[in-house]
């Protein structure tokens, strides 16, 4: 809100350049008539047809002259302009000195003469009524008004006049008087002035700052666009207008004078100082600003130009600048450490409050003190140059670095600190700051940690595996008494040595990023892992270990701990065991040798013996006594289970020494293929052996169709009264492994046989009940051994049987 | 039913076996199978081979229209006697029997891979063995054409039907 929308009652409206003053303050208005000549008087009346050219008015008017003469001749001519006298008809009725000298004229030779000779144009008009007004209306609206015009002297030359009316009313009707002022002069100094003017709008125009020039009262008079900008205003919205509505308060004050200094004394002590004040734009906003006055001397007095220059931006960054020395200084005292700034003499520049309380000063007793003082040893030092280095040396080693140092407080108590050194740049040179903190919390963990060690140490110590604790640079930080003794070394040769040293590969290189791995991912994948390796004893020889590997954080980085334990009992254990299963698998490998070839060879002669009993049978039977027949059948009969024992033998070795590797397979088409070569058995059993979809399975081909074979020939031979009915699934049993269950409606097992039924050459029923030498189970048990599984029976008499086995599943379906 | 070929001759069968009990066996059954043919026995493989190229003693060998060959042999087994005749171009169209006790896939297969002609196992069962020499004897002795050597084979004996047939009988 604009405080123009307020009524202006005390607005002057005249221009200001020309408004006279009397330099006194207060003072805007002057009467009219001023200017003029000492003329004064109660205007009468002139009656117009006096108007005459004649002796009688030269009479009259020598009497008049006469009349006037003791009363006013002395003030006319005494008056410092021209002053002539005219009638009604426009003739010069007097006259004074002054209008003699500025017209060139005698005074005599004017009297009675039309003014027009002397003043051409613009006052006899001024004397004659027109159509729209009287002789008196005409003058009196030129009264007390100043005219200019140009005059005529005798020698023809013009020059520039100002004339001021009066009407004198006399016997002889109406007089004007008027003030002939010879205004050459101010003419040409006013045209000086323009020129000045013009000038010195253009500095002002010129000027960075808004400018406006006020006068005494208060009054803009003059003002720049810089103004108009600043302010919001347009010229003339501001021209003439109080000074207070662009800045309230603070400079209008300074114009005015008190009781104790005068209003050039008020302006003086403000002169030439910027004067910081608040100013108001036409929109009600405000605005810093600085003031710079300096006095103007006019005609209308003394003017004030002030300079005025927005500070915002200044004011906004002293103001930043301000804050950000807070935020330094909050930041300072915000630090959870004493902090002291020193410089390079030792001496105390700035501190903060936790300064103060850690050393036990008040602020200003430590300012400007030795830093000495608080940090007796190791702090001053440090800033010092020596002989072999700079003070920016001395410095530079320590920055950075934490320092243990003591701490002296006002009362004497020591404690321990860390010092924490950085250079600061200044005015002033390099100062240090100094961050300090109390360790002594920090000791006791330490201690604590030192107790907490000696626990640690008992453990060590108590372990019953080597231990080394090892850096990441590969050296021994600790081990136990253990190592000591497994790798024969004391344990200051040990520590700070490379672990190399004691495991020469393996160990080390683990410890060690590569290009695709940190170290800590290297030892991520070794942690928690047994690793096998050889250690180095100090005599040189070498032995197995086992290493354990787990991280340690420590105040040194990562540091890993290593088990070893000596392996040599276990390892040689493991190549016992090693032998004795090579051994064993030998020993299996020659007994199925052994079988193979007792089995072969055994053929020969029982062949023999079988076929030769029966040729003696098929020759001499009933030749011979009776006896002897029975002698001949009892030999063929031995000879013929011989024969089938040892063909069931040769195939029992056969399942392990001419099995073939196990590839993925259909065991439907096993199954097919076991059921083909049981078409005879299955068609005279009458068997109905169904199944479900059976999958692809890791096996032997020919074995596991062996295994189908017997499982279901024995289904169908053991056989109870009724169609003997086969079912052979597969399910999943969770893992990756097939579970195959052969199921039949037959006799049924008695559970007490389970175990027997899978043995060799183990029957359940008579020789004359059931043929066979009691091995296909076995045969069966073997090859599911073979493949990685177990079989198994479940059963009761008389509720038929299901067998079962296992076998490695295929990610295939078949 | 007579004991002679196509060409009046009587057959003959070389034997190699080292077991007197098989080759008595064998003979037995061949004499029930109903034909007498000519079986010459060679009891290892190294009189096999010298019996078949008429080496030493056995240079009036007759040539035989098939060989029944045992395995297990001594000197010489019977799956390098195969690889010989079967490596010897005058004695490669002879037929060869391999007759084993073993019924082992392993050997089974070498000799095939030898280009026996084929592979019986050896019967336990007395009845069961007269069978198979009575098949062999049907097929290979009666059913089979087979070769007959060029009658030039022998410069000694050339191509004159009476000097073979003498040359046969002289070596019998």
């Amino acid at each position: 809100m604009s405080r123009f929308n307020e009524p202006q009652t005390h607005a002057s409206q005249r221009p200001v350049a020309i408004k006279p003053s009397d330099g006194k303050a207060g003072v805007a208005d002057f009467p009219p008539g001023t200017t003029g000549a000492a003329v004064s008087g109660t205007p009468r009346r002139f009656g117009t047809k006096e108007a005459m050219r004649s002796i009688t008015v030269l009479k009259a008017a020598e009497r008049h002259l006469a009349q006037m003469e003791g009363k006013y001749r002395g003030l006319l001519e005494a008056a410092p302009d021209a002053m002539i006298v005219v009638n009604e008809a426009g003739e010069i009725v007097l006259l004074n000195l002054q209008a003699e000298k500025q017209f060139g004229y005698r005074r005599d030779e004017l009297l009675g003469q039309k003014v027009t000779n002397i003043i051409p144009e613009g006052f006899a008009e001024r004397l004659v009524a027109d159509d729209l007004r009287s002789a008196e209306d005409a003058v009196s609206q030129q009264i007390g008004t100043g005219i200019e015009l140009t005059a005529l002297r005798k020698d023809g030359s013009q020059f520039p006049i100002e004339i001021m009316l009066s009407p004198l009313e006399s016997a002889e009707g109406i007089l004007v008087t008027a003030a002939i002022r010879d205004i050459s002069v101010r003419k040409a100094a006013e045209e000086h002035l323009g020129q000045m003017e013009s000038r010195y709008r253009g500095l002002l125009e010129a000027a960075p700052d808004a400018m406006v020039v006020v006068n005494q009262s208060g009054e803009i008079v003059l003002l720049n666009v810089q103004a108009e900008r600043r302010f919001g205003y347009r010229r003339d919205e501001l021209l003439g207008q109080k000074v207070t509505n662009i800045i309230p308060i603070g400079f209008a004050e300074r114009l005015v004078a008190d009781d104790l200094r005068s209003a050039e004394d008020a302006l003086a002590q403000q002169i030439g100082t910027g004067i910081e004040l608040i100013a108001l734009r036409k929109d009600g906003s405000e605005f810093p600003i600085e003031l710079m006055l300096s006095p103007l001397e006019s005609s209308e007095g003394i003017l004030v130009t002030a300079a005025i220059r927005d500070i915002s931006v200044r004011k906004a960054s002293e103001e930043h600048l301000a804050q950000m020395e807070g935020r330094y200084r909050g930041l300072l005292e915000a630090a959870p450490d004493a902090m002291v700034v020193v410089n390079q003499v030792g001496e105390i520049v700035l501190l903060n409050l936790q300064a103060e309380k850690q050393f036990g000063y008040r602020r200003d007793e430590l300012l400007g003190q030795k830093v000495t003082n608080i940090i007796p040893i190791g702090f001053a030092e440090r800033l010092l140059a020596d002989d072999l280095r700079s003070a920016e040396d001395a410095l530079a080693q320590q920055i950075g670095m934490g320092i243990e140092l003591t701490g002296r407080r006002k009362d004497g108590s020591e404690f321990p600190i860390e010092l924490m050194l950085s250079p600061l740049e200044s005015a002033e040179g390099t100062l240090v700051t100094a961050a300090i903190r109390n360790i002594s919390v920090r000791r006791d963990a330490e201690k604590y940690l030192a107790q907490m060690e000696g626990r640690y140490r008992g453990l060590l110590e108590a372990a019953p595996d080597a231990m080394v604790v090892v850096n990441q640079g590969g050296e021994i930080v600790l081990l136990n008494l253990q190592a000591e003794k497994q790798f024969g070394y004391r344990r200051n040769e040990l520590l700070g040595q490379r672990v190399k040293n004691i495991i020469p590969e393996g160990f080390a290189e683990r410890l060690i990023a590569d290009g695709l791995r940190s170290a800590e991912d290297a030892l991520a994948q070794q942690i928690g892992t047994g690793i096998e390796l050889h250690g180095r004893r100090k005599d040189g020889s070498e032995f197995p270990i086992e290493l354990m590997l787990s991280p340690l954080g420590s105040a040194e980085g990562i540091l890993v701990t290593a088990a070893i334990r000596d392996i040599t009992t276990r390892k040689k254990a493991e190549a016992h065991l090693l032998q004795k299963m090579e051994e064993l698998n030998r020993s299996n490998e020659e007994l199925e040798q052994f079988a193979n070839i007792a089995s072969h060879d055994l053929q020969e002669p029982l062949r023999m013996v079988a076929s030769y009993t029966q040729l003696l049978a098929r020759r001499y039977k009933g030749r011979l006594d009776s006896d002897a027949d029975e002698f001949i059948a009892f030999a063929v009969d031995g000879a013929n289970r011989m024969h089938r024992l040892i063909q069931d033998l040769l195939t029992y070795s056969r399942v392990g020494s001419q099995g073939k590797d196990l590839v993925e397979i259909s065991s439907e088409e096993a199954l097919q293929q076991a059921l083909l070569n049981l078409r005879g058995a299955i068609e005279e059993g009458g068997a109905l052996v169904t199944h479900d979809e059976l999958p692809v399975v890791l096996a032997d081909e020919v074995q596991l169709t062996q295994l189908f074979q017997n499982l279901v020939g024995n289904a169908i031979k053991y056989q109870s009264p009724g169609v003997p009915q086969i079912h052979i699934t597969a399910a999943r049993n969770g893992g990756k492994k097939w579970v195959f269950s052969v199921k039949d409606n037959g006799l049924g097992i008695d559970p007490q046989y389970f175990e027997r039924i899978f043995g060799m050459f183990q029957r359940l029923h008579k020789r004359e009940e059931f043929a066979g030498a009691g091995i296909g189970l076995a045969i069966c048990k073997k090859i599911v051994e073979r493949h990685g599984g177990s079989i198994s029976v479940e059963s009761q008499p008389g509720q038929g049987s299901t067998f079962s086995f296992a076998l490695a599943g295929s990610e295939k379906k078949s | 039913m007579k004991d002679i070929g196509e060409e009046g001759l009587p057959l003959e069968v070389l034997l190699v076996e080292d077991s007197p009990g098989d080759v008595r066996l064998t003979r037995e059954a061949f004499r029930d199978a109903g034909r007498a043919i000519n079986l010459k026995v060679a009891s290892d493989g190294v009189e096999a081979m010298a019996v078949l190229r008429r080496e030493g003693p056995h240079v009036h060998a007759i040539r035989p229209d098939l060989i029944l060959l045992d395995l297990n042999l001594p000197k010489m087994d019977g799956r390098e006697v195969l690889a010989c005749i079967k490596a010897d171009t005058g004695l490669k169209t002879i037929p060869t029997v391999v007759l084993s006790a073993s019924s082992a896939q392993v050997d089974i297969e070498k000799s095939y891979q030898l280009q026996a002609n084929c592979y019986f196992t050896k019967p336990v069962q007395l009845d069961e063995f007269d069978s198979l020499v009575k098949s062999i004897t049907d097929f290979w002795l009666t059913k089979v054409k087979l070769p007959r050597p060029a009658l030039t084979d022998d410069p000694k004996i050339g191509s004159d039907p009476v000097k073979r047939t003498a040359a046969r009988l002289s070596a019998r």
